[in-house]
């Protein structure tokens, strides 16, 4: 007779604004079912909004994500400068949209890295992290901070592009175009990664549409959404962005784990030629619409509405909502939507039919982190058992099924 | 393997139609306006439209804001449906005395290309008297954590909704405590803050 056992991963989770757990019913090794519950560690960040001014709830948003920090934050100081009818100077439109693409660089490199980790490809996992500290140098030059670059102003940016930074851009540009093909043909090339990944954790097009799905978990899947094309906005409007689906390049989509992994694979190469578009753009002029931060507060108190960001960040789309009242210096009302809020929904669809191996690399699929693996139970209800796996042993599992696959493909 | 076919979509089946085959019905932001209005009349109580410009050449995205009737409201989202599967971002909401405000945040014709993109805000004034809400649930099932937040944080339930459980608070809740609503219910109200303190 066969049994279903419950199975919860998490709930701890560095990565997310929520931190989930995602309980699994299988069967052998198979995954029949799958429930995720969020939410062990809510910090309440919106409420604390509320005895806070606009300015200073800048520091909550840039602190709501570690890889996307700099999202958060432009996605809410839009909001606000949507509710104040604040006009953004054009150069401090291209410095953020410069900002996001450096750092749609470095999480797109980490999680290549770490997908290539989760399975077992070591060499791929150290070269990618080798190639991401590139990166994060540029945006230490830039900002003087390797994550949380508090560039971020409301009406624009607080760091200019100095002649400096262009040419440290322009290398890294340059060096990324000579050095990450390296990585892309390893793990393209390589038909253990492609046997491993393919079919793996699918999310069909139809559902990812259904599912309010975003970003790459959403292009994925074939569906050509990116807001950078459709709703463009900053140095966007002068300089088109084409969605990257698996359809245009490989002519057919899969909606699995590998088409996920190509889709931000090709989108760190996008992002380069945006990077060089924008700094061959780069108007003159001020960088932020309040020079001085006082009479910013001061139009921003006297400002009253509803306003809405909505930006492309590494993960999928950020929409951040805030509501000012006229007369009061706090924010009154803020909401915050992370992508994985919308992706995680279809994490139970991608488990299902799956097996216990592969629920590392589903999870992560979608972008969060894997140290969510931290901590599993298991449960055998029946018998009355309980034991621990931890995160080393579902990392064993998921890097014995790729040896065992190398194997049969006569790869060792 | 068919891409539209799935577990999923049997277990949550959507009486929307999700555009994957069928071309949408496109129409300008202010056709939207006019084809809404036309379609729901005097429920839809306040309109807004706004444009914004940026970039060197001033490129264009629109924001249609509007006030409806709660009785109206799966009416509205069927209008919008009409023109493209309403994409769900997020609801938010606040306290504002005696009405609580659910304002949702869709959008259309994300997957049309360059610039296509329509923002819709539809706001909805939910009586405290009569917490409830209509569940976008079976028309749209990536409205489940947002629906259960709502209830959880202001305490609207959402009739049609078949899970009401925590998503955002921890196991063991006081639910009597309503974290986001300004009055006796909300934090201040019930004295957790100073508790805390």
């Amino acid at each position: 007779m066969t049994k279903t056992y419950k199975l919860p991963i998490g709930p701890a989770h560095v990565g997310l604004k929520e931190p989930v757990t995602a309980w699994l019913d299988i069967e052998g090794e198979r995954i029949v079912d799958a429930t995720v519950r969020p939410g062990a560690i809510h910090r309440g960040i919106e409420f604390m909004s509320r005895e806070r001014n606009p300015a200073q709830v800048i520091f909550l948003a840039e602190r709501i994500c570690g890889i996307c920090s700099f999202s958060h934050s432009i996605a809410y100081a839009k909001a606000v400068e949507d509710a104040a009818k604040v006009q953004v100077p054009v150069r401090g439109q291209y410095i953020r949209s410069l900002v996001l693409e450096l750092e749609r660089v470095h999480s797109h490199i980490l999680w290549l890295s770490v997908a290539c980790y989760s399975i077992g490809f070591d060499s791929a996992f150290h070269l990618g992290m080798a190639l991401r500290e590139k990166v994060m140098d540029v945006l230490e030059a830039l900002t003087g901070n390797r994550v949380n670059y508090a560039v971020t102003a409301i009406g624009g940016v607080r760091w200019d592009v100095t002649p400096k930074v262009e040419r440290v851009v322009r290398d890294m540009v340059a060096y990324y175009r000579s050095e990450f093909h390296e990585y892309y043909d390893a793990v393209i090339n390589d038909p253990v990664v492609k046997a491993r990944l393919r079919d793996v954790g699918v999310l069909p097009t139809g559902d990812a549409v259904r599912l309010d799905a975003l970003g790459p978990t959403s292009r994925g899947s074939g569906v050509r959404a990116d807001v950078r094309e459709s709703s463009p906005y900053d140095a966007y409007c002068d300089i088109s962005v084409k969605a990257i689906v698996p359809q245009d390049y490989f002519g057919e989509v899969h909606g699995d784990v590998l088409d996920r992994f190509l889709v931000r694979l090709l989108e760190v190469y996008q992002s380069l030629d945006l990077l060089e578009s924008i700094l061959d753009g780069l108007p003159e002029g001020p960088i932020t619409a309040f020079p001085k931060p006082v009479a910013g507060l001061a139009k921003l108190k006297a400002a009253g509405g509803l306003g809405y960001g909505c930006i492309e960040a590494p993960r999928g789309d950020v929409t951040h909502v805030v509501e000012l009242e006229a007369g009061d210096e706090n924010v009154f009302m803020w909401k915050v939507r992370a992508p994985t809020y919308a992706n995680a929904q279809a994490w139970p669809l991608m488990f299902i039919g799956n097996e216990i191996a592969d629920a590392a690399l589903i999870i992560n699929s979608i972008d969060p982190c894997i140290s969510c693996m931290e901590r599993m139970v298991l449960t055998d209800r029946a018998a009355n058992r309980q034991g621990v796996v931890t995160k080393d042993e579902l990392l064993k599992m998921s890097r014995e099924k790729t040896a065992d696959l190398r194997r049969k493909m006569g790869k060792c | 393997m068919d891409m539209l076919a799935s577990a999923q979509s049997k277990k949550n089946p959507t009486s929307m139609e999700i555009y994957a085959d069928k071309k949408v019905n496109y129409k300008t932001p202010q056709e939207v306006l006019e084809f809404l209005q036309s379609r729901l009349g005097d429920a839809v109580t306040e309109t807004e439209l706004r444009e914004y410009k940026e970039g060197v050449c001033q490129y264009s995205r629109w924001h249609l804001l509007l006030t409806v009737k709660r009785e109206s409201f799966l009416s509205l989202v069927d209008a919008l449906g009409e023109l493209d599967f309403p994409h769900f971002h997020v609801t938010s909401g606040s306290d504002d005395g005696d009405t609580v405000r659910q304002i949702y945040h869709f959008s259309l014709f994300r997957r049309e290309g360059r610039g296509r993109e329509l923002t819709v805000t539809v706001t909805v004034r939910v009586p405290k008297t009569d917490l409830v809400m209509p569940s976008l649930h079976g028309r749209n099932p990536g409205v489940g954590f947002s629906e259960r937040e709502m209830n959880e944080m202001l305490g609207v339930a959402h009739d049609g909704q078949p899970n009401t459980d925590l998503v955002f608070l921890p196991d063991g809740w006081d639910r009597t405590i309503l974290p986001w609503r300004r009055d006796e219910t909300g934090p201040e109200g019930k004295g957790v803050i100073n508790e805390l303190d």
